[in-house]
């Protein structure tokens, strides 16, 4: 939480924050009863009550840990633990059931029934791929006779490219991924897309997760010559970033934080963010650990031009930039002079304007500077080109141009003579080369790290080594400096700790996840905080045996897929109304009553689809899905009276773009899409762990009166004019395959019949007034404009619908 | 510790309903009596035997309230409280001086012009009202009901730029992701219109800098976060069905959804999340007609909307603001943010002259106009004013060649002492509150942070801000994160 730029008055809200410190329970009772009542005055009455029932942190600085701390759940090794198979094994398929079925039993419950196929097929569809099956999908499915039919299912969506697009997007919840800076000028990031396309394909190929960590740590240091390695390193670039900030230590600071606090929850499922200031009021993560482990990122910083072709390649463009830019050397110092005076500030004033500490660092000789001096000369080049003195060359400047305007007479003349002069040496330049965004050391050399007080960089205390969590490793990180390159090593130490068996939260934390996301909660429902403010597990053996199996099978992530998707807690009715074993209503309104919100997994979890969800499935259901997989992002149009958001949003020419999966709208993070938004997509200045699922009449009106929802429902409607024609029973079940994958009972087809006929009076008798009706592209000629009218609005309702819109 | 454990229940687990899940949260849901009981005065958790109530349901303050609604005049970009309501005679004396090092100058300022001259106000000066309050000749009106406003001249804020010092004032934090101040009120008081959103942003056409976080609900759930109204065609987003859509063809839709969806709820009993999302059909039906009736201006009289200054052109827009700001309080909503100038449009780092003289043509008039009608609907009582930027200026100059010349000189962003002002509900109007030093650069008597201004505005509403919690990320947030405290000098 560092709040504060520099140089202002401040004092008080750290310090209320931060003087809390408490003592072991055996002493200083009075002392304690008042830092908890203190503690709750500042971090709310709840905290401070849990504190005082349950907790005992040393005082700062005292170490070892007390014993309750060391022997804390989540800090254990993993334990592969024997699988119950004693009870109900005709229910059980696999270990993950047998640990399930222990805990209903000790509960007196019981699981429900298997779900029917049409539920298990969509389930399982939106699950993976995040799109609906196919009619025909499903009916093969249905025709399957085999024991393995449902295991067909779930390996075909594995093997689909659609996967990755599902998956992928939950880690980029939380990579905190966006495209554009944030803050005041929302500034795009061009190269950040490939970032998405990595997480996307690295789920696809089921990269092992290990290497899947130490790519986004430290690609570039392991698998220097690996392009996909250095794209994972965009991880880290993801923070937003006020790009007007002169203070470049605070600018420096303000990264290291963000990422620090990302890297401790996103790996190790720790809120590492907490001890920033002061050490963790109730995780053993003391205020030194939490520097340590920004030691490991003391020296990187962001590069959105990392050249990710082969060596050859790029040798042989940079060959030819050379001869281009030795060419056309006189044209730009020619241009320059030209230019230069018509600056409102010239680069020596522009540079007046950062602090002296900056002005001191980048005008002295290279050789001179300390490793932060080095460090503040980097960000310079790249942030404010004029005032560099490593000047990057005018034909990257984007301001280089910005006063050409002002040319007048002679000198205009002369400069577009220079300009035409450019031109014809045009061919010599090479074409650009791909690049991407992606986070680097600096140098060889790291600047020291040191403890903040209250986190602000002006505040140094004593220095700190690189180092893992004291109270699993104490030591300061071995790190070894890698040979070829101009990069200190220290995140490679740090990517292989977090990724290595041995770490007791690495696969936990990654296990938990893919649970989470099959069953709506965690069995640690905190899924970024395992600590002691996060939840306890429901089934902390099942969550270690899934660990152990992660590791074992070679971390691999679809292995989870399998063992979770095939076993029969995941198969089980979403209904309330069917538990297992002729206890029927009774059996499930006792679990009910019992286990309201279902921790223990007697049934499978209803809940509301995603917002991408929700839009790709809409749009796959009414023909309109474009599904291309992977490159840059697209623009859809926004909502019509919307302001046009800063940084600009310029909308792909082609529409057949703006029907691409959610994952490819363009993700700027200051204006996030509006029908995503209004469904809970996460805002990305933080790490999301785990999405809000509100309801809300602004949704409602998104799907009733949206320009986008009409047009879905327009495509439906004539989707299913095309497959069922003028027959209006066909028409309902075509509709009902499409959006429900399932056929209409009769009751059903009664009142879409009366529905139907009621709404296209209410449209006939408007359009006699001479109103407008709002039809498919082609109607049929035996389908009147006002029937055709109708199975729009027909078509509208099943997409607003809670069985469209809910997974179960 | 089986105590601990119950209270160890924050995330409530996305599986729960949204009720649960809020109450959980919220810690209302605690489910523990004797720790409720542990925890008395905690606010919320009074409510812990009570029944589960909705998101919006209107809930009961901590305290009695003063205020019922809060109208925030934000003045975006930042003005100059050196030329407004904080009057300097030192400044002439230091007038073209590089600022003495006695005045403690920051690492940098804003755009690095800390080592520029500084400039003397060059307005005019008068005592207004019974209580002698100084405002400049650039608000004529506002100055005829100092009586009624407390000017705090004290403040100071953490934001040098624009983003961070905007979101700061709207949510405590420079950084994104804390819910906004609207957010919080309605989290802790529900709405009192079941029909309009509980809190509405107004701004011009340009887009807040900073975006739709500033009026965002951070990590409190979607449901309290500001509606922006815009101005052109339907106030809400997807207000309005689609040309061709009559009411009763609406209707008749909304009536078959419902069908389907008590089709599927059989399937589903006691479902109260399905049931959640059928009423939110409804409630989104019943916005269609109150919101385009909240906004219609069409009932207002010639007279009210000359009184708000809409016959002139500079104060139109701001002027229809500040009138439909005024009917949203009279229909309940809890929080009304308006911007004056959003895009920035007081920031003056050239040129201050010529940018304030307009943005205080655009204001004064729609002010002093909401000030009258509030207080002779009796609407003034209940309802809390506030006036003021993300931060003041600066006493020096912004530099530039010749920047000190008094038809192009402007002034930085200054967050280390600036001047908002309150009136309405609650507040001790005619009086001023704390002082920058004698340059105006920092606040140097009885300093206000942001966290107090609005510990304060929440304690108007009936709220305290030390138990207003949200739990999130194993912290129970609050509005004020470690800091605030209620600036007692305001209080009537």
């Amino acid at each position: 939480m560092a709040n504060s730029l520099g140089g202002l008055p401040r004092g008080r809200n750290p310090e209320r924050c931060g003087s809390i410190v408490l003592h072991a329970p055996s002493e200083q009772n009075a002392g304690r009863l008042r830092d908890i009542v203190s503690l709750a005055r500042s971090h709310g009455p709840v905290v401070g009550a849990v504190l005082a029932l349950a907790l005992a942190v040393p005082a700062r600085g005292e170490a070892p840990f007390t014993a309750a701390q060391r022997g804390y759940w989540a800090f254990q090794g993993v334990a592969r633990p024997e699988a119950p198979v004693a009870w109900g094994e005709r229910w059980a398929r696999n270990p993950v059931d047998g640990f399930v079925l222990r805990g209903l039993r000790a509960n007196g419950l019981r699981p429900s029934r298997e779900a029917g196929r049409t539920a298990l097929i969509r389930r399982a569809s939106l699950d993976l791929i995040g799109l609906l099956p196919s009619p025909e999908e499903v009916r093969k499915y249905l025709a399957d006779e085999s024991d393995q039919a449902y295991e067909r299912v779930v390996e075909r969506l594995l093997a689909s490219p659609h996967y990755g697009e599902r998956w992928g997007r939950h880690w980029l919840d939380l990579a905190r991924y966006a495209e554009s800076s944030g803050f005041e000028t929302d500034v795009t990031r061009p190269n950040a897309w490939r970032y998405r396309d990595y997480v996307v394909s690295a789920f696809n190929a089921d990269k092992p997760y290990d290497r899947f960590v130490q790519e986004q740590i430290a690609g570039d240091e392991i698998w220097p010559d690996s392009a996909e390695a250095t794209v994972a390193t965009g991880f880290n670039r993801h923070y937003a970033e006020e790009g007007n900030q002169k203070d470049l230590l605070l600018a420096r600071q303000e990264m290291l934080h963000d990422i620090t606090s990302v890297v401790g929850s996103t790996f190790l499922g720790l809120t590492y963010g907490c001890a920033q200031c002061h050490d963790h009021k109730f995780d053993p993560i003391t205020q030194k650990d939490y520097y340590r482990l920004q030691a490991f990122f003391a020296n990187v910083n962001h590069d959105d031009r990392i050249p990710i072709v082969p060596r050859a390649a790029l040798r042989e463009y940079e060959r030819r930039l050379a001869i281009w830019e030795e060419k056309t050397a006189p044209i730009w110092a020619e241009m320059s002079d030209l230019l230069m005076p018509l600056r409102q500030y010239s680069p020596q004033q522009l540079l007046a304007r950062y602090p002296d500490y900056v002005i001191t660092a980048v005008t002295k000789p290279a050789s001179d500077r300390t490793p932060i001096e080095a460090w503040m000369e980097n960000l310079l080049a790249i942030k404010d080109c004029n005032t560099c003195a490593l000047r990057p060359p005018p034909y990257l400047d984007r301001r280089f141009r910005s006063v050409v305007g002002k040319l007048t007479g002679e000198r205009k003349e002369r400069f577009d003579e220079l300009d035409r002069q450019l031109a014809q040496l045009a061919h010599l330049r090479p074409p650009e080369i791909q690049r991407a965004s992606g986070m680097l050391d600096v140098s060889g050399s790291a600047p020291v790290t040191r403890i903040l007080s209250n986190g602000q960089y002006t505040s140094p205390q004593e220095s700190v080594q690189p180092g893992f969590l004291s109270i699993l490793d104490p030591g300061p990180a071995s790190i070894d400096e890698p040979t070829h390159l101009r990069s200190t090593g220290r995140r490679t130490a740090l990517a292989k700790w977090l990724s290595t068996p041995e770490n007791p939260l690495a696969a936990r934390v990654m296990a938990n996840r893919v649970w989470q996301h099959h069953f709506g909660r965690g069995i640690v429902a905190t899924p970024s905080d395992f600590g002691m403010m996060g939840e306890r597990p429901t089934h902390p053996e099942l969550l270690d045996w899934l660990a152990d199996e992660f590791v074992t099978s070679g971390w691999s992530v679809k292995r989870l897929h399998r063992l979770i998707m095939l076993s029969s807690t995941y198969r089980q009715t979403a209904g309330l109304e069917t538990a297992l074993g002729g206890g029927t209503d009774t059996g499930s309104r006792r679990a009910a009553r019992l286990d309201p919100s279902n921790r223990l997994l007697w049934k499978f979890p209803r809940r509301r689809l995603e917002a991408e969800v929700l839009r790709d499935s809409a749009l796959w259901a009414a023909g309109l899905l474009n599904t291309r997989v992977g490159g840059p992002s697209v623009f859809a149009p926004l909502p019509s009276g919307m302001p046009a958001p800063t940084g600009g949003w310029k909308v792909s020419e082609r529409p057949f773009e703006h029907r691409r999966r959610s994952i490819y709208l363009f993700a700027k993070r200051n204006s996030p899409y509006p029908l995503l938004a209004a469904f809970d997509l996460p805002d990305t200045h933080e790490s999301c762990a785990a999405r809000d699922r509100t309801i809300t009449a602004p949704q409602a009106l998104s799907l009733l009166n949206g320009e986008e929802a009409a047009q879905w429902a327009r495509a439906f409607a004539g989707r299913i004019l095309g497959i069922a024609g003028e027959d209006r029973d066909e028409q309902v079940g075509a509709a009902y395959q499409l959006a429900y994958s399932r056929e209409p009972t009769a009751v059903e087809r009664e009142s879409a019949a009366a529905f139907l006929d009621r709404h296209r009076r209410i449209i006939a008798a408007q359009v006699e007034a001479g109103a407008s009706t709002f039809v498919p592209e082609r109607v049929p000629s035996g389908v009147s404009q006002e029937a055709a009218a109708a199975l729009v609005d027909f078509s509208q309702m099943l997409l607003n619908s809670n069985e469209f819109a809910y997974a179960f | 510790m089986a105590l601990a454990t119950q209270a160890r229940k924050p995330s409530g687990g996305p599986t729960g309903s949204p009720r649960r899940e809020f109450l959980a949260r919220s810690g209302s849901g605690l489910g523990s009596l004797a720790l409720a009981h542990l925890l008395a005065g905690a606010g919320i958790l009074r409510r812990a035997s009570g029944a589960a109530s909705g998101p919006l349901d209107p809930r009961e303050p901590h305290h009695a309230p003063r205020a019922k609604s809060v109208i925030w005049l934000f003045m975006e970009g930042g003005p100059s409280h050196l030329d407004l309501f904080d009057p300097k005679p030192a400044l002439e004396r230091l007038a073209g001086q590089v600022t003495p090092e006695s005045f403690k100058l920051p690492v940098t300022s804003a755009t690095g012009s800390h080592r520029m001259p500084i400039v003397a106000s060059m307005r005019d000066w008068k005592r207004h009202g019974q209580s002698g309050l100084w405002v400049s000749d650039w608000y004529p009106q506002i100055a005829g009901h100092v009586d009624k406003m407390a000017v705090v001249r004290s403040c100071w804020a953490d934001g040098v730029n624009h983003v961070g010092a905007n979101r700061q004032m709207n949510s405590g934090s420079i950084l994104a992701g804390r819910p906004s101040m609207g957010a919080w009120t309605t989290y802790g008081l529900g709405s009192s219109n079941q029909n309009l959103p509980a809190f509405v942003v107004l701004s011009d056409s340009k887009a807040v800098k900073g975006g739709p976080t500033n009026w965002g609900s951070g990590f409190l759930p979607a449901t309290y976060q500001g509606t922006h109204l815009r101005q052109e065609g339907p106030p809400i987003l997807n207000l309005r069905p689609p040309q061709h859509m009559s009411e009763e063809q609406q209707r008749s839709r909304l009536d078959y959804l419902k069908v389907l969806n008590r089709h599927h709820a059989g399937r589903f009993p006691d479902d109260d999340e399905l049931e959640a999302r059928i009423e939110s059909y409804e409630l989104a039906f019943r916005m269609q007609s109150a919101a385009p009736e909240a906004v219609d201006l069409g009932q207002e009289s010639a007279a009210t909307k000359r009184l708000y200054g809409m016959d002139d052109e500079d104060a139109r827009r701001f002027g229809t603001n500040c009138l439909l700001a005024r009917r949203l309080v009279e229909r309940g909503v809890r929080f009304v943010e308006v911007y004056c100038g959003s895009g920035g449009g007081w920031d003056s780092h050239a040129n201050l002259e010529r940018n304030h003289s307009k943005m205080c043509r655009v204001s004064d008039t729609p002010i002093s106009g909401l000030l009258i009608d509030l207080e002779s609907r009796g609407l003034l009582e209940e309802t809390l004013v506030v006036w003021g930027g993300e931060f003041g200026r600066t006493p020096f100059s912004d530099g530039g060649p010749g920047s000190i010349a008094p038809d192009v000189y402007g002034r930085d962003h200054n967050p280390w002492g600036f001047t908002i002002w309150l009136a309405g509900a609650g507040i001790a109007g005619g009086q001023v509150v704390g002082s920058t030093d004698e340059i105006g650069f920092r606040a140097s008597e009885r300093p206000c942070h942001v966290h107090d201004i609005h510990a304060t505005i929440l304690h108007l509403l009936g709220l305290n801000h030390l138990d207003l919690t949200y739990l999130h990320n194993g912290r129970a947030e609050r509005p004020t994160i470690n800091g605030g405290e209620v600036i007692g000098d305001l209080l009537a």
